[in-house]
């Protein structure tokens, strides 16, 4: 088991009568990348002001390198990172200049600050626009800006707020790369994010969030394994008739079915032959087939499953 | 690190458009337009001159009234006398190398009167017209109080002493009481008090629940006020500097006579730019308001502020003096003003030091209300 860097007991926030955060518990591990996923309004960004002594909460603890953090824990936020939501930077200030100002907030010495920032430019792929102004910046330069800006002083424990949202595909693989890139160096990662997908490719523990409440927290496959879904399976049939849907609802394993215009849809819970008694099914009833193939559960499916809602745009 | 961030602090605001406009160009426009619009009042009374005057003294006349001018002409630089005969004081008039002719007569052994000729009808004219009045309704007054309450004299000497030091100030606030330049103090100091946009930005990257800039700088491993006095620092260089421009450039472009006690008029610009940051900073770090209220609340009380201290309209500021005086003291505006107006004005510093000490009040009350609201500040929600 790794070193505790971020430890939160009981943790409950109202903001008058919502309960943002509701006896939340969470643990970060040294050089984990901690994925928070919920839906808007479950209380990942509360959840995070709250580990930067931003927000003052109503119950619980939160302890950031073994110590409760209090807004004067200089010393603790000093190995902090962070990447809000929503870019921070001066308009007024060159993509050089707002790296150098962010990092001088850390860093004191000259000739060390000057290397970080020029790292930092490197490793967010700004070298081209060091002497742009941030309006001049596409949205996928500006967060990797904003990023930069969090990351320069090489702080052990780097906390983003949905860091590649409004970006496009190249911008965000070439983020999501960066941040492999920064655990592999040493730190410490947290990552809230509305897509699946992102979570999946890059955390090693996740933790769902709903309603201010962790509702499941592991690894993608432990995640995967809570819940009834083990595969799920499309066929191309034609002229399926209701008694025969039925009767596949019936098969081993087999939990839903869905047929819509010619192709369907069985999900099935964790079995080593489902879709052998799938094709069997159909070969015996002589019924012919088209494409055939099965995926496996996503985080999505996992996601849905225990929230019993779409992550994006619910609250 | 203050310098470091000093230095980006004063980048950040030199190259931010708005600021440079209304900060800078804007009270630069005003002023030339105010310029357009009176400059022929104020190029024409072109004060701290003394005014010339002839005075003609009979044999027995009063001689307290020459040396009222006398002392008026070496002490207070208001006037420039020539004691000349008759004949003589009225060629220089028709010349107009005087503006005026005070006739000291003696009427009776025991009375004199003392008259002025003038040409025209201008505020120098005024000016010797109030000495004037000022010097028989003292004189008179002693006269009666000697007849009929003799032994009250002196008590009421001493009042009429001090009557006579305030009227004297008031004469010589004649001389330059230019109702026009009351205008361009105003400016002056509605451009010292634009000052609270500044503050209110330097709020706005300060507390965390208002942007995330503030939030970014609040979570970084240092004392937030060590991120804010540089802040603060540049953001009051540049403003004053804004301001003293624009006050150079009515001086030396537009001639206006705003004064020349570089000194005092310096610090008055310093002292009014750092209540216009600090009332600011103030609204945006206390009021609870959405941020484009507290800009409209801002640039509210920087304008209703103006406009009682005569920015719009003239007399105001005699107004509210008279009726509402307590606002005076207290509304910034008018005490920038009333500094300019005092240090061009009066020979003595107390008027100026007064209103000076009430600004440095008014700043310390800001400062310290703003810090007590944002001390160890965490947030009920961001």
């Amino acid at each position: 088991m790794g070193k505790k860097v971020v430890e939160i007991e009981n943790l409950v926030k109202r903001y008058k009568e919502l309960i943002a955060l509701d006896h939340l518990n969470l643990t970060v591990e040294e050089g984990e990348i901690f994925g928070l996923l919920g839906p808007n309004g479950s209380g990942k960004t509360t959840a995070i002001n709250c580990i930067l002594a931003l927000l003052h909460f109503d119950k619980g603890s939160v302890k950031v390198f073994g110590e409760e953090i209090q807004p004067d824990s200089y010393e603790i936020k000093k190995q902090i990172g962070v990447v809000l939501q929503n870019v921070a930077v001066f308009e007024e200030l060159t993509v050089q200049e707002n790296i150098d100002y962010f990092c001088g907030l850390y860093i004191q010495d000259k000739r060390t600050r000057k290397k970080y920032v020029e790292e930092a430019i490197v490793f967010s792929g700004l070298e081209d626009f060091r002497n742009f102004y941030p309006k001049k910046l596409s949205g996928g330069l500006l967060r990797r800006l904003n990023i930069a800006c969090g990351i320069a002083h090489k702080p052990k424990l780097i906390i983003m707020d949905e860091p590649t949202v409004a970006v496009d595909p190249q911008s965000r693989n070439r983020i999501l790369e960066g941040i492999q890139k920064l655990n592999q160096q040493g730190a410490t990662i947290i990552y809230t994010s509305h897509y699946m997908e992102e979570v999946e490719q890059i955390c090693s523990q996740i933790a769902i969030l709903d309603k201010g409440r962790c509702v499941a927290s592991g690894t993608k496959e432990e995640l995967k394994s809570m819940i009834k879904m083990g595969e799920k399976i499309h066929l191309e049939v034609w002229n399926l008739q209701p008694f025969q849907i039925a009767e596949i609802k019936e098969l081993r394993h087999v939990y839903q079915v869905n047929y819509q215009e010619g192709m369907l849809e069985i999900w099935c819970s964790g079995g080593k032959h489902n879709l052998v008694h799938i094709l069997d099914y159909f070969n015996s009833r002589e019924i012919g087939f088209g494409r055939v193939y099965s995926e496996l559960p996503t985080l999505n499916d996992v996601f849905l499953e225990i929230t019993g809602k779409e992550l994006r745009d619910s609250v | 690190m203050f310098f470091r961030l000093y230095k980006y602090s004063l980048l950040c605001s030199a190259r931010e458009r708005l600021f440079i406009f209304w900060n800078l160009i804007f009270p630069i426009i005003l002023g030339s337009l105010f310029q357009i619009a009176f400059g022929s009042y104020t190029e024409k009374e072109v004060l701290f001159h003394k005014i010339p005057v002839a005075y003609v003294e009979e044999e027995g006349a009063d001689e307290n009234f020459a040396q009222l001018l006398k002392t008026l002409e070496t002490d207070n630089d208001l006037v420039q006398v020539q004691t000349v005969e008759k004949d003589e004081a009225e060629q220089l008039l028709r010349e107009e190398k005087v503006e005026g002719i005070f006739y000291n007569e003696a009427v009776k052994q025991t009375e004199t009167e003392i008259s002025l000729v003038v040409q025209e009808q201008d505020i120098n004219q005024s000016i010797l017209s109030s000495i004037l009045e000022q010097y028989e309704r003292t004189y008179a007054t002693l006269l009666t109080i000697g007849k009929e309450y003799p032994q009250g004299i002196q008590a009421a000497a001493a009042l009429v002493e001090e009557e006579i030091e305030y009227l004297e100030e008031s004469s010589i606030g004649a001389a330059s009481n230019n109702d026009m330049l009351n205008y361009f103090y105003s400016l002056i100091a509605m451009n010292c008090l634009m000052g609270t946009t500044t503050g209110l930005a330097c709020a706005m990257k300060f507390k965390a629940n208002l942007s995330a800039l503030a939030a970014r700088r609040v979570i970084a491993g240092v004392s937030r006020f060590r991120v804010l006095w540089p802040d603060l620092a540049a953001n009051i260089s540049l403003q004053f500097l804004y301001v003293v421009f624009s006050v150079c450039y009515l001086m030396f472009v537009l001639h206006v006579p705003i004064g020349d006690q570089w000194g005092f008029l310096l610090l008055t610009i310093f002292v009014g730019t750092l209540l216009g940051i600090f009332l600011g900073f103030f609204v945006g770090v206390a009021v609870r308001l959405p941020y484009n209220a507290k800009e409209a609340l801002c640039i509210l009380i920087m304008m209703v502020s103006c406009f009682f201290s005569g920015l719009m309209a003239d007399g105001m500021q005699r107004l509210i003096d008279r009726y509402v005086p307590v606002f005076s003291h207290i509304n910034p505006s008018s005490l920038i003003v009333k500094s300019f107006y005092s240090l061009n004005i009066y020979d003595t510093y107390g008027r100026y030091l007064e209103n000076m000490g009430t600004m440095a009040i008014l700043i310390l009350i800001l400062a310290v209300g703003s810090f007590v609201v944002v001390r160890r500040e965490r947030y009920a929600s961001i």
